[in-house]
């Protein structure tokens, strides 16, 4: 199902009320042109899994947080941040998730070649 | 209150992890999982290279139940270019991916049990008896920790000859050692006062932590791949996922006690109503026949959880694979599982979720 990113927020909202309890992953997808994020809830009662794909102006990256209907977003809205340079709204990020990345590269986005060396943040 | 540092090196984070803990007297007010020291970048190796390039990547992450993970990435790759499985191989496979879990939580058993002060007497237990699993492993895919024998559509060889005699005698004899371990263990007092109404994560908490598998299980909630979405044979196999309600270390324990007794049951059951045909897949091959389905998504049930694997595939090279990891997203609710217990408890529950760094870290 594809999602403005306005609207990105009240639709999980209406999916979490119609009984996707859990939140089974969050990724993205760098189709060059655009970025693609992905999320895939569940309704573990049912075992039925749900898609939201939201397109991402690679220039303007950024999602609201979903933390406040799952917790379990957490790890995941960082990973995509340092993977991605997706940044993530309406939450406080204290630090990177892997240590010592210096967050200044996205190296899961195409245009970074696999072998590029990077300096570590100390 | 006080800031204490517990890792990277350190015999009760099983691999590479560092705990930036704030406590206060005895009492842990917040606890942080550092990571990052294991990451080798596997989702962008892997679209650097051809399909069936990348099992050897794809066992590294989880390197205590190698077979599973290699299992999961092949099943993606056979389900983007719409191969099917042959019915004996997806026998086989199921064969050797419940002793690949036994094997598994053996481990975890002789590990966890360590890091309560049952000072190496069930790990050396648990290590031979493994070791016992992984012969029968090694004689059906030909290595003893990394196999790489998944391929397109089969197995790199069938069963061997004799094997189901070997395979009983050994699941008759863990059969009894399982038991043999309960008692040890659930006699002994220290062990469960350690255990019991330690680290307790409510139904609705897990849910909503998105923690998995025997974690997930222990909650009380009854999810399991095997169960709710069956692949391969599991449908035709008759089990029932194991479900704890109390949410402590000592259920994530017992499920993962049943979990052996029932994976004991299902490769018997496997065994039995094998039938005779082939079970060896497609030599590999760098060019494959080109991908149908560019996006594919595959969930599996490995030893520490659900697996969930979205695959977007180019046609000869996966455009992006992102993978969810069990121990990664389980390692995320340590936070939340810590927070009011005791110091020495953090190692109790951590060595509840068993996690695998090499996943965590990617």
């Amino acid at each position: 199902m594809k999602v403005e990113r306005q609207d990105l927020t009240a639709q999980i909202e209406g999916i979490k009320k119609g009984g996707y309890d859990y939140l089974v992953k969050i990724t993205a997808v760098d189709y060059e042109k655009y970025l693609e994020v992905v999320y895939i809830l569940r309704n573990t009662e049912g075992s039925q899994d749900t898609t939201i794909e939201v397109e991402l102006d690679p220039g303007d990256a950024w999602v609201p947080s979903i933390m406040g209907f799952y917790k379990g977003a957490d790890w995941y809205e960082r990973e995509l941040y340092e993977m991605f340079g997706i940044e993530i709204k309406g939450r406080h990020v204290e630090r990177l998730l892997l240590e010592k990345w210096n967050g200044k590269i996205a190296p899961l986005r195409k245009n970074f070649v696999w072998n590029t060396p990077y300096e570590t943040s100390d | 209150m006080t800031t204490i540092n517990i890792g990277p090196i350190h015999p009760s984070t099983h691999g590479v992890l560092r705990l930036v803990a704030e406590i206060d007297g005895d009492t842990v007010v917040r606890v942080e999982p550092h990571i990052g020291f294991l990451h080798r970048g596997v989702e962008k190796l892997v679209e650097t290279r051809m399909y069936m390039q990348s099992p050897p990547y794809m066992e590294k992450l989880d390197y205590v139940a190698p077979m599973a993970y290699d299992e999961v990435y092949v099943a993606a790759v056979e389900k983007a270019l719409g191969v099917d499985v042959k019915e004996r191989a997806m026998y086989v496979r199921v064969v050797l991916l419940e002793l690949q879990r036994i094997a598994s939580h053996l481990l975890w058993l002789g590990t966890m049990a360590n890091d309560l002060g049952q000072l190496f007497t069930v790990f050396m237990w648990a290590f031979r008896d493994r070791d016992m699993v992984l012969r029968l492993l090694e004689e059906a895919a030909g290595a003893r920790m990394f196999y790489v024998n998944m391929r397109l559509g089969g197995l790199i060889r069938d069963l061997p000859e004799g094997f189901q005699e070997k395979a009983d005698e050994v699941l008759d004899y863990l059969d009894k050692r399982v038991k043999e371990y309960e008692d040890y263990l659930e006699k002994n007092p220290i062990f469960m006062q350690r255990m019991r109404g330690v680290g307790i994560l409510s139904r609705e908490d897990a849910l909503n932590l998105g923690v998995t598998g025997p974690v997930l299980r222990g909650s009380g909630v009854k999810y399991d791949v095997r169960k709710n979405s069956p692949y391969y044979v599991y449908d035709k196999l008759y089990f029932e996922p194991q479900v704890r309600n109390e949410g402590d270390c000592f259920a994530r324990y017992k499920v993962r006690m049943l979990e052996l007794r029932s994976s004991i049951r299902l490769a018997r059951m496997a065994m039995e109503k094998m039938p005779a045909g082939d079970a060896v897949g497609m030599q590999i091959r760098l060019i494959l026949p080109e991908a149908k389905n560019r996006i594919v998504t595959v969930n599996r049930e490995l030893p520490r959880g659900e697996c969930f694997m979205y695959l977007v595939a180019d046609p000869q090279k996966p455009y992006r694979l992102s993978i969810r990891d069990p121990s990664f997203i389980n390692l995320a609710a340590f936070g939340e599982l810590a927070k009011g217990a005791r110091t020495a408890d953090l190692f109790a529950i951590l060595g509840s979720l068993d996690m695998v760094m090499g996943g965590v870290d990617r």
